[in-house]
């Protein structure tokens, strides 16, 4: 492994890679920045990443690159956006200031005090800018938390992991308060310098609304967490009913009968409805008179008219029956009786009609030929008598 | 005597169907109605004017709704409505404990988590009394529909059909909560 042997090299090095390192860094939370990607960045110069892998800039695993965890947490720290809150550094920190107090208190050499007191200073400086902005980073980190972390448990777990960092960093501040204003009154008497007090003041300053601001901390966190109690609470109460009610014993073992006896909800009711008549006086109206037409008119009977049909003829009455009966033609009887020239009644008792007809029914034809033809015969006065029946002679016409 | 608010026609006609006046409603007019009863004096005036009709006016986290001083159904269909609800509600808090006053979601979401959460899916198998259908979404709008027609959410926005849990879902919570399990009884169930 290479290392950079000045800042001049490392800073040159960070300003020709700039692009992919800045979108290597933007893209740092998901962890998959393909080689290929990297490739077109640097236009396609393999060397150029190989040089960043032999420097440790950053590292390779398989097809994808990742910038060196020591490079991330510094660009993190640096632009202050870093997610995890490290209280180490402070504390380190404080133990370092101890050190070195302790040796500008021992040593004697004046060039070597102002070394140490330098160190010291520097230090103090650095416990204020870092405080602050853990107590920003620590802020924000429980608003994160609580409105994006998607696992209930691990939500739970982070907001009482930071509430934790949150006692520490506390913690911390009133150890920098003792070792400033009690403990090591000595040093600070004895060293004497003006920049040193003006660190101290701002120090303090910032320490102070440090801790005003993690009062404030403190309340949203215990609200959040509350909260969350709440919810998860409320979720094993529900879980705990809805079991007894799938066992079927909720209502011998709970008191949830009585509960629902106590409320009287109209939301349990069902929804009422209220039929109100129609005002006879208002359909009486002239106005509402349009309205009726217009209904009337929407109004179609479903009835429908039914045609009755008729029964099926039967084969019985379809079959033709034939009768024969013999017809009497007065016609043809007066014609033959021209043609004969006896008397017509004698003619009538002699002729033959194809069929038996009765004595009776001659006489009828009798009068019945004298009737219809009375032009076509000569009817005497002279009578004669057959079988009590008197008739009158008649004969055919003679022209 | 004070002159009786605006709009208490209009506060009667919805609170006496049963439903909840939410302080979150989308809908202009009930959100309108909302902020003439949260009016201290208002409410105290309605609450009296409402008594001589036989309805309670009662107050809410974010809500309002009629109840009455004696019951007019019985014991049997409230523990129906009160079954239901705890079903309906546990399905929905399954799908996200956060489930609440509030909250926004649409059938689509539901139903692409019932395909990778088990758990949910069982429960909703066993609202089949309610849902009567095989298919998820279906299921699932049965289910929206319960809490739609009982006043417990709001359709928010057509398009994206998502839809808000509305302040009276609150009601929901504090009757489970009043629910009292003896010691004995709870430390049987389950884990």
């Amino acid at each position: 492994m290479d290392t950079f042997s000045t800042l001049k090299e490392l800073l040159r090095a960070l300003q020709m890679e700039e692009k992919l390192l800045s979108e290597m860094f933007v893209k740092r939370k998901s962890l998959e920045y393909r080689y290929e990607y990297a490739l077109e960045m640097v236009d396609h110069k393999e060397e150029k990443i190989q040089f960043l892998l032999d420097h440790s800039v950053i590292t390779k695993n398989d097809d994808f690159l990742e910038l060196d965890t020591q490079y991330l947490e510094f660009f993190e720290n640096i632009l202050g956006v870093n997610e995890e809150i490290n209280t180490s550094y402070i504390n380190e920190n404080i133990k370092n200031v101890r050190d070195n107090i302790n040796y500008f208190l021992n040593e004697k050499n004046e060039l070597r005090k102002y070394n140490y007191l330098r160190y010291i200073k520097n230090t103090f400086k650095k416990i204020g800018v870092s405080t602050v902005k853990n107590v920003v980073d620590l802020r924000r980190n429980i608003n994160t938390t609580f409105k994006n972390e998607p696992n209930y448990k691990n939500k739970k777990t982070k907001l009482e992991n930071l509430d934790r960092k949150r006692r520490y960093i506390l913690d911390l501040i009133y150890q920098t308060e003792s070792l400033i204003s009690e403990e090591e009154k000595t040093f600070f008497k004895s060293a004497l310098d003006e920049e040193l007090n003006l660190i101290i003041i701002e120090l303090k300053r910032d320490l102070i609304e440090c801790s005003h601001n993690l009062i404030e901390t403190e309340k949203q966190i215990i609200e959040f967490l509350n909260q969350i109690r709440y919810q998860t609470g409320f979720i094993e109460k529900l879980r705990k009913v809805k079991y007894l009610k799938d066992q079927f014993i909720i209502k011998d073992s709970t008191n949830l009968e009585e509960v629902l006896r106590g409320t009287n909800l109209v939301t349990f009711e069902r929804q009422p409805s209220y039929p109100l008549k129609l005002s006879l006086d208002l359909l009486g109206s002239d106005d509402v008179f349009e309205s009726i037409k217009a209904m009337a008119g929407r109004i179609k009977t479903q009835a429908q008219i039914k045609i009755p049909v008729a029964d099926t003829i039967s084969q019985d009455q379809l079959d033709t029956q034939i009768e024969e009966e013999i017809l009497i033609n007065l016609e043809e009887v007066k014609n033959k009786f021209i043609a004969a020239g006896n008397n017509l009644f004698d003619f009538l008792l002699n002729y033959d009609f194809l069929k038996e007809v009765p004595l009776a029914e001659r006489l009828t034809i009798y009068c019945q030929l004298i009737s219809q033809y009375e032009n076509n015969f000569e009817i005497s006065a002279h009578y004669e008598i057959y079988q009590d029946i008197e008739y009158t002679l008649v004969y055919p016409k003679s022209y | 005597m004070q002159q009786i608010p605006k709009y208490t026609a209009e506060i009667f006609e919805v609170l006496s169907k049963g439903k909840f006046l939410c302080s979150n409603s989308e809908n202009d007019l009930n959100r309108k109605l909302y902020g003439v009863l949260e009016d201290e004096s208002h409410y105290e005036l309605l609450t009296s004017y409402f008594e001589k009709i036989n309805f309670n006016l009662e107050k809410g986290d974010g809500y309002f709704y009629f109840s009455r001083n004696e019951s007019k159904v019985n014991l049997e269909r409230k523990l129906e409505t009160a079954f239901k609800w705890i079903d309906i509600l546990d399905f929905f808090k399954t799908y996200d404990a956060a489930f609440g006053s509030g909250f926004r979601f649409s059938i689509a979401n539901i139903t692409v988590r019932l395909n990778t959460d088990a758990d949910l899916k069982s429960k909703l198998k066993a609202l089949k009394k309610f849902t009567k259908k095989i298919n998820h979404t279906e299921a699932v709008s049965k289910l929206v529909e319960q809490l739609l027609k009982d006043n417990f959410i709001e359709l928010e926005d057509e398009i994206t059909n998502s839809y808000k849990v509305l302040s009276s879902f609150g009601y929901l919570e504090e009757l489970i909560i009043a629910i009292h399990i003896p010691e004995d009884i709870a430390n049987e169930i389950p884990e």
